[in-house]
């Protein structure tokens, strides 16, 4: 009991409980109807990798890890679902209730590919020194679930929002299996992500131009 | 006076004249809260003493075609909520000899049993709110189950048994297993169990008069006189029997007497009041704070706690731990 918070135990169950959150916020993205707090989950779901990447950073002394945890704080914390929640703001559509199916047999969708994804990767022979493998496993969630978000749900922000989770949980992954990425290859991805926050701004204000909706079911009807 | 010690069957007498009369104080403070934040002044802490006192005098009336279930109902379900304090740790940290009789799905089953007594004495009225209520209780306590079933496994798997007295003993045994993942989502769980089963906000509204939204409440429309006091006093016995599994086995199992001496024993009576009434505090604010969920989106509700019991079982088996 002296040593709270000391013991190294202790600290990776606290990191499995952060990484535990970032599955629980893909969940609560999933099954939100409202765009705006859609967003705002990604941000805390941002959060919380940043927060991992700090930890690991710590444990494992990588200076340019450090570096990288910033950079993604900066970005996937405060500047894109600034971005995205202005130009959700912009086209006034706040309701999207765009499930397809119903909420509770998507989560119960969700639940079954989240427990295949982990026991898949749990099964892996991999044995990581920054992270519990747990967290290896729940990354796996994680994409299979932001899968489920783009394929179930059809308005853009949705889609947009399940497709920078995916990355989430891919660089949640890669603080398992590969914390010493080099940092070039890292910020790579950063850009990648700010290329999609550049594409999906177009699809949303082209599609909304268009359509005077954020729905894709529009997308389905004749033009003539 | 405080050196005397106490046989076990005393201390279990006492654990059931604990919740038997402790419950409706808690319920009256939680009701008591509950308007204080929403400004009025709300009734006396010491109401629902009051108010079965009074019920106790009245006389009972009973619907022209109801059979003798009808009155058997409140009786069975007080009994029930009087054997289930025998099994689970409301005072101390040890087990008593009757605490090995059932483990936490025998708790479970006796709570069902209760509430299907009154699902049945409700029935045999006739009244159409009642069965309504009952029919939905029946429905939503289905719905409920596989989140408990997940949550025993959690149990089941951190302990190798599922007796609440050694998963109490798991979580005080080191600060470590108290923030453990899986415990965390379990214990998480199992609110949102307590929150559906003591029919709390986002499932239903609390001491409601409209009858199309209730459904505990609905149950028991019908009844009047000494059962229907039975069965109100039944409900806090209820609410206060899910906090002590709440608290005294997942969340907060300190402050238990760890002898049998008289002076800790008593203690632990209003260290465990004092618990249940915080957690009461915050079931009021989440009463104040979110809107009732419509009826057909209670299974949201029960998807979300579904979610968090099986996540537990899965972070426990590749924790191995």
């Amino acid at each position: 009991m002296a040593a709270v918070g000391a013991s190294p135990s202790t600290l990776t169950d606290a990191a499995e409980v952060v990484a535990l959150l970032v599955l629980l916020s893909e969940f609560a993205m999933l099954r939100s109807s409202l765009s705006r707090s859609q967003v705002r989950l990604y941000a805390f779901q941002s959060l919380c990798v940043s927060v991992l990447a700090a930890f690991v950073a710590a444990t494992r002394h990588i200076g340019a890890l450090y570096v990288l945890m910033s950079l993604s704080f900066v970005l996937k914390v405060i500047v894109v679902p600034t971005i995205i929640l202005r130009l959700v703001r912009e086209v006034r559509v706040d309701v999207t209730a765009s499930h397809r199916l119903g909420v509770a047999s998507m989560v119960l969708l969700a639940i079954v590919l989240s427990v295949f994804g982990v026991f898949v990767f749990g099964r892996l022979p991999i044995h990581s020194r920054s992270l519990p493998i747990l967290a290896l496993a729940l990354a796996a969630a994680v994409i299979l679930v932001a899968f489920l978000l783009v394929i179930v749900r059809n308005d853009v922000v949705s889609q947009a929002v399940g497709f920078f989770s995916l990355e989430n949980g891919v660089s949640l992954a890669s603080l398992v299996l590969a914390a010493g990425l080099p940092l070039i290859v890292e910020v790579a991805f950063l850009f990648d992500l700010l290329v999609a926050v550049v594409v999906f701004g177009v699809l949303m204000r082209v599609h909304h131009g268009r359509a005077r909706t954020l729905s894709t079911r529009a997308l389905d009807r004749l033009q003539g | 006076m405080a050196g005397t010690e106490l046989a076990p069957a005393e201390i279990q007498v006492l654990q059931d004249l604990t919740i038997l009369v402790f419950a409706p104080f808690v319920s009256g403070a939680i009701a008591h809260l509950e308007a204080r934040l929403q400004g009025r002044r709300g009734p006396r802490i010491l109401q629902p003493y009051y108010d079965l006192a009074k019920l106790f005098r009245k006389e009972t009336l009973v619907p022209e075609d109801a059979s003798w279930v009808f009155l058997a109902g409140p009786v069975v379900a007080f009994a029930c909520y009087l054997t289930v304090p025998l099994l689970i740790p409301v005072l101390t940290a040890y087990p008593l000899p009757l605490g090995y009789i059932g483990d936490i799905l025998g708790g479970a089953f006796i709570l069902a049993l209760a509430g299907f007594a009154v699902a049945l004495a409700a029935v045999e009225t006739g009244g159409p709110y009642a069965q309504l209520g009952s029919s939905r209780a029946m429905t939503f306590a289905a719905l409920v189950e596989p989140s408990i079933l997940f949550i025993t496994f959690t149990v089941a798997l951190v302990t190798t048994t599922d007796l609440p007295y050694f998963e109490a003993a798991q979580v005080r045994s080191s600060f470590g297993q108290a923030i453990y993942p899986a415990h965390l989502l379990a214990t998480v769980a199992f609110f949102l169990v307590v929150l559906s089963d003591t029919g709390r906000i986002p499932v239903e509204t609390h001491a409601s008069t409209l009858e199309f939204g209730m459904i505990d409440e609905a149950r028991t429309l019908e009844h009047s006189g000494p059962p229907f006091a039975l069965l109100k006093w039944g409900s806090a016995m209820k609410q206060l029997i899910l906090y002590v599994i709440l608290i005294n086995v997942f969340a907060a199992p300190w402050g238990l007497a760890g002898s049998r001496q008289l002076g800790p024993v008593l203690l632990a009576i209003p260290i465990f009041i004092g618990k249940a009434l915080c957690v009461g505090a915050i079931f009021a604010v989440i009463d104040n704070s979110f809107s009732k969920l419509r009826l057909f989106k209670i299974t949201e509700f029960m998807a979300a706690a579904f979610l968090l019991a099986v996540l537990a079982v899965l972070v426990l088996y590749l924790g191995g731990r």
